[in-house]
């Protein structure tokens, strides 16, 4: 540091001290990610780097500035919209229009059925057929969905991760039967366990099978499908789980090296695969860190694949999705929800991304309609056509704070990895529980910043709107579309070859007892009409299906409002409860169906046990009659039903039927909490729900209204 | 009582309000569980209670979903009742066994029963024996108590069941050090879990560790201890920990320790009964005479000792 300049910082130093009328050092802030963010950055921030170069250009080592020389210049990102819901026919129709009106590639969100390898007509997934994603049983419905898109032409993008194997088949032979060779496909399978087990949950096997799985995709599309990507390594679901960003870029680079050793445990060559691997990614609120996040993946991920031995240049190169942060989406005042979108796709793009989904404004109620969907879409074509940000790569390189915060990120990042390589790996980590806990830990953190106040949320606990406007919603009836669906199973099953299905399903089997790599034996079933449940099912006999061990975190809520008046009042009433009643209350909190958004409903049991209650957390998938009977035999007082993925018609009165049965005279009440649109809270009340807890609910507020409505309920004997 | 009926009927609804019955701590409740237990005591069904103790994380609840759903496959009533260690000092408890019993918590021949072990040394908790009996009555096969085994909990929880397995996972061979004095006066059976993967090798030598280390602790009338290896997750292992159960029970039966057991059981339980209502008694008559800090505040003014206050204090609360 030279003389001259250090004078300058001195003298900025004091006139900031006096405006602010606060020492330098106290106006530094700490991120979530435990970052120190000062209020001025300087030159001297950006030395002694070890990780970002500060000379280097875009499309160059260690391509912090971006994968390409050119970039947007050449050619803007892809908007890429996720989308699916109810049948193949409708998701085919929405898909075309969208096509039609600016979108560039297509990704397809399958309803939770088909991620968890179930048909349609299997009584376990009742209340969940094309609630949240399109059905798919067979590959006839796969033809369906692209009716009239042609698949050498158009990039399709999969989330799909448990029933890989059946749905990238499907696509294989849906592709054939339109004419286009397996070799022409473009597109992505998401094909990630790993992050299914730690945040999706929508694995089916364990996880040693489920790695295999995963390796036989990469090697099958290697060899075959030169130009799909095998896997998309993702992060983004941890961040909406609640990781922040150092976490979500260290799992998710760290499953990535995970990857490229089962991959290269098949005998495969490092840059065989490596250059079709691609990435996903979260962009929250916190804008700048998002953009440094994007620059620092890139230069993290050159340096490891670099030391895996890759030659190839591509194989450095991290490619990847984005999508705007669905949790930063609020129910209250939803127009808001424009505004943050922008705001993130913007960070996306400045950080360099190579195609991107932005989220509509009713996010936090149902699935998009055709009039959200259309905003969404039309703040990227905004961006791209309207605002400049196209014409110049990479513009925020040289900013002092954002190449600081690059290199911040990275070392932050770096340790984690170290730290999982060290203990032996991703695989082993995620076994043990410890990344899904550490995850849940940052929730839960999140989660009492905004209960307590200290995270402004516009409109949530800061600047409500007092005139809440109502939206319309899109209405899916599972029960039209599970007949629907029922149907075109039945039909399939009676005109297909039965015998060559069985026989086809029984070489899957056997298959899955040796090293064969399955997608073969699958493309025969499938080919043959076999279903995605059939096929599932085939594979369980040897894999068995997992059952995910939970673990809670303790304390962490609470910690947070130490000597909070409102926290106390709750404990105190608690305390109450237990001296009347000679225990404490005591409420079991459940998920039901194949809905495995477990986040709300992990926060909420720590909380309420951090305020007194007793809480007894059920396992994910549990049916309606699992509930009741787990109920009454623990005798709980409540029972609270987190439910996000539009299953609540169908399973809140299968659960008040269930516990009918078996004790006619039950007097557990039941609340619901999550996505319910305001549309359903006169049915769930005519169904004896005695409260709903929507989006942005504060958890004291609630655990108090629980706590009454308990004691009310006992007083009326 | 109609309560006891509908037990032996066994309604589900009537035996978990019963179950929070013998565990509240409100006094008209606890009035009514003993006249609940009096009356289920007369009318003793054919349960055997099993107890499985271990440390944290070693695999119990995985186990007993796993040979739970082995025997109920074999058309045995089972009842379970888990106490989890997950408590708080401040706080309630997040009860999270049912997420490892996923399958057997569905079948109607199981009831499973959680209850947060609130801290109370030993990990039982109040009302563990009584819920027992209530199980008893209604009808259940099997009992089985899972306790967390931390310090003095093996002989608490031993004394609640007719048979006492301690599950230990692969390489607690160093762990055996320090406990084995004890364990073979307690235990009649011993699992090694997570017999499987990479963990095999160090099972079968933890294993091996024991059955040596057993052997070598043997009084000479006794039966010789069984270690069984196992894996939970593998459903490896579970015939022969039902036959080994059935075994021990019947040569128990055989030689009349199975009921000398139950009767030492019964003496020990009207001990602590007796031994709880006088605690709390004296207790209660400590602080309504306020002694305790009228004396302490002598000692600390030097006037008299700690020693006499200490006497002086017993004297006062034992007389009348
Ligand atoms: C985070 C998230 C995810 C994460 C989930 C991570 C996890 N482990 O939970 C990821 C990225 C993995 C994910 C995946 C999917 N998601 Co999602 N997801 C969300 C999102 C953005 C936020 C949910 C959340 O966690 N919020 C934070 C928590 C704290 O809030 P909360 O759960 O609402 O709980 C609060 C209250 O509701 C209440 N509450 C909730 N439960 C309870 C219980 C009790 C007892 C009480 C008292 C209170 C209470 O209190 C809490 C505190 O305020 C929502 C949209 C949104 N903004 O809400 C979509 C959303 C729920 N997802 C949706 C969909 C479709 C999916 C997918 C099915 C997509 C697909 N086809 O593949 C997948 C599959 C996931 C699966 N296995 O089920 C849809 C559901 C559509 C619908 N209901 O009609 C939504 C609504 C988005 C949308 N509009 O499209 N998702
Ligand atoms: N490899 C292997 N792991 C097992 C086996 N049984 C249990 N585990 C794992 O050990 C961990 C703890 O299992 P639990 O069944 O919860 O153990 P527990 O003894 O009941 O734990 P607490 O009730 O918390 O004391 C989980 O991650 C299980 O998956 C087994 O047979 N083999
Ligand atoms: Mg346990």
């Amino acid at each position: 540091m030279t003389k001259k300049s250090n004078n300058g910082f001195n003298t900025w130093q004091k006139s900031f001290e006096k405006e602010t009328k606060k020492n330098f050092s106290d106006a530094i802030s700490e991120t979530d990610e435990g970052i120190n963010i000062k209020p001025v950055y300087t030159k001297e921030d950006m030395e002694n780097f070890s990780f970002v170069e500060k000379n280097s250009l875009p499309g160059q080592w260690p391509y912090t500035r971006g994968p390409k020389a050119s970039m947007y210049t050449n050619r803007p990102w892809t908007i890429r919209q996720y989308a699916g819901f109810s049948t193949a026919e409708e998701s085919n129709e929405f898909y075309k229009k969208n096509l039609e009106s600016g979108q560039k590639g297509l990704s397809v969100a399958f309803d939770l059925p088909t991620h968890r390898g179930y048909d349609s007509d299997d009584d376990l997934v009742m209340g969940d057929v094309g609630k949240a994603g399109v059905a798919i049983d067979t590959v006839e419905d796969m033809k369906i969905l692209f009716n009239n898109i042609p698949l050498d032409q158009m990039s399709v993008s999969m989330t799909m991760n448990g029933a890989v194997l059946p749905v990238l088949a499907s696509f294989i032979v849906a592709g054939e039967e339109q004419g286009v060779d397996r070799s022409l496909l473009s597109g992505t399978i998401q094909n990630d366990i790993l992050k299914e087990f730690m945040v999706r949950n929508t694995y089916i096997y364990p996880p040693e099978p489920s790695m295999k799985i995963v390796a036989d995709i990469i090697e099958f599309t290697s060899k075959e499908m030169p130009k799909f990507n095998s896997i998309s390594i993702s992060g983004y679901h941890m961040q909406e789980a609640g990781a922040d960003n150092v976490l979500e870029l260290a799992y998710t680079l760290a499953d990535g090296m995970e990857y490229v050793r089962a991959a290269m445990s098949k005998g495969l060559d490092v840059d065989d695969f490596a250059p079709r691997l691609s990435f996903f990614f979260a962009i929250g609120t916190d804008f700048f860190m998002e953009i440094a996040k994007l620059r620092a993946a890139r230069t993290l991920w050159a340096k490891i694949m670099k030391d895996f031995g890759a030659k190839n240049e591509r194989s450095l190169i991290l490619r990847t999705h984005c999508q705007t942060s669905g949790v930063s989406l609020t129910e209250k005042d939803p127009y808001n929800n424009i505004i943050r979108t922008s705001y993130e796709a913007l960070s996306a793009i400045l950080g360099g991304t190579q195609s991107l989904h932005t989220n509509s404004f009713d996010e936090a109620i149902a699935l998009p309609t055709d009039e959200s969907a259309r905003i969404a879409r039309n703040t990227q074509l905004i961006l791209q056509n309207e605002t400049g940000v196209t014409k110049t790569v990479d513009p925020l390189a040289g900013s002092y704070f954002v190449e600081n915060l690059t290199e911040e990120l990275s070392k932050k990042t770096w340790d984690i990895i170290t730290e999982i390589e060290e203990l032996g790996g991703m695989t082993k980590a995620v076994k043990a529980g410890i990344p899904k806990l550490k995850i849940e830990e940052s929730a839960t953190k999140k989660q009492a910043k905004v209960d307590s106040g200290s995270r402004v949320v516009v409109g949530v606990n800061k600047y409500k709107n007092p005139k809440e406007p109502s939206v319309d919603v899109r209405v899916i009836d599972n029960n039209r579309v599970r007949d629907d669906q029922i149907k075109k199973i039945h039909a399939i099953k009676e005109s297909r070859n039965t015998k060559a299905v069985e026989k086809a399903l029984t070489n899957l089997t056997n298959a899955a007892k040796d090293e064969t790599n399955l997608l073969i034996p699958c493309i025969e079933a499938i080919k043959l009409r076999a279903t995605v449940g059939e096929v599932s099912k085939a594979l369980e006999q040897v894999y068995g299906r997992h059952f995910a061990k939970s673990l809670s975190v303790s304390g962490v809520y609470g910690k947070h409002f130490e000597g909070d008046k409102e926290f106390m009042k709750v404990e105190s009433k608690i305390k109450e409860f237990e001296n009347v009643n000679g225990r404490r209350p005591r409420v079991l909190v459940v998920k039901m169906g194949q809905d495995g958004h477990d986040r709300g409903a992990k926060i909420v049991a720590t909380s309420f046990a951090d305020m007194g209650f007793d809480v007894d957390m059920g396992p994910l998938f549990q049916s309606p009659k699992d509930v009741a009977k787990d109920a009454i035999e623990n005798d709980v007082h409540a029972i609270g039903v987190s439910t996000l993925a539009a299953g609540h018609k169908t399973l809140v009165p299968e659960l008040m039927k269930g516990l009918k049965e078996i004790d006619p005279k039950s007097k557990i009440i039941v609340f619901v909490g999550g996505i319910i649109p305001e549309q359903d809270y006169e049915f769930l009340y005519e169904n004896n729900v005695s409260a709903i807890f929507g989006p942005g609910s504060n958890i004291i507020e609630s655990a108090e209204k629980v706590i009454d409505l308990i004691s009310d309920n006992l007083s009326k004997e | 009582m109609e309560l006891v009926d509908k037990i032996i009927k066994g309604e589900r609804a009537a035996i978990a309000k019963a179950i929070t019955l013998v565990e509240s701590s409100k006094d008209t409740d606890q009035q009514i569980s003993r006249q609940l237990i009096s009356e289920l005591i007369k009318k003793p069904g054919k349960s055997i209670r099993v107890g499985f103790s271990g440390p944290p994380g070693v695999g119990k609840s995985t186990f007993i979903e796993s040979f739970g759903s082995y025997l109920v496959s074999q058309n045995y009533k089972l009842g379970i009742l888990a106490i989890d260690p997950s408590s708080q000092i401040t706080g309630g408890s997040i009860l999270g066994d049912k997420t490892r019993m996923v399958e057997i918590s569905k079948n109607p021949n199981t009831f499973i029963r959680s209850t947060p072990s609130r801290g109370t040394l030993g990990g039982i908790s109040m009302g563990t024996r009584e819920a027992s009996i209530i199980l008893d009555a209604a009808g259940y096969d099997f009992i089985f108590i899972e306790t967390v085994g931390v310090g003095q909990s093996e002989i608490v929880a031993s004394n609640l069941v007719d048979i006492f397995t301690l599950i230990v996972g692969p390489g607690s061979g160093d762990e055996l050090q320090g406990i084995k004095k004890g364990i073979t006066e307690y235990a009649d059976i011993f699992i090694v879990n997570k017999n499987d993967g990479e963990l095999k090798m160090e099972a079968s030598k933890t294993a091996a560790d024991y059955k040596s280390a057993l052997s070598y602790y043997k009084k000479l009338d006794e039966l010789e201890k069984q270690v069984l290896l196992v894996s939970a997750i593998e459903q490896t292992g579970m015939v022969d920990v039902i036959k080994t159960i059935n075994q021990i029970i019947d040569q128990n039966k055989l030689k009349g320790i199975f009921d000398e057991r139950r009767a030492d059981q019964l003496e020990y339980w009207i001990q602590e009964e007796v031994k709880n209502i006088i605690a709390s008694d004296i207790t209660k008559r400590l602080t309504s005479k306020g002694n305790i800090p009228k004396y302490s505040e002598k000692v600390m003014k030097n006037e008299i000792s700690m020693y006499e206050a200490v006497e002086t204090i017993t004297k006062d609360t034992l007389k009348q």
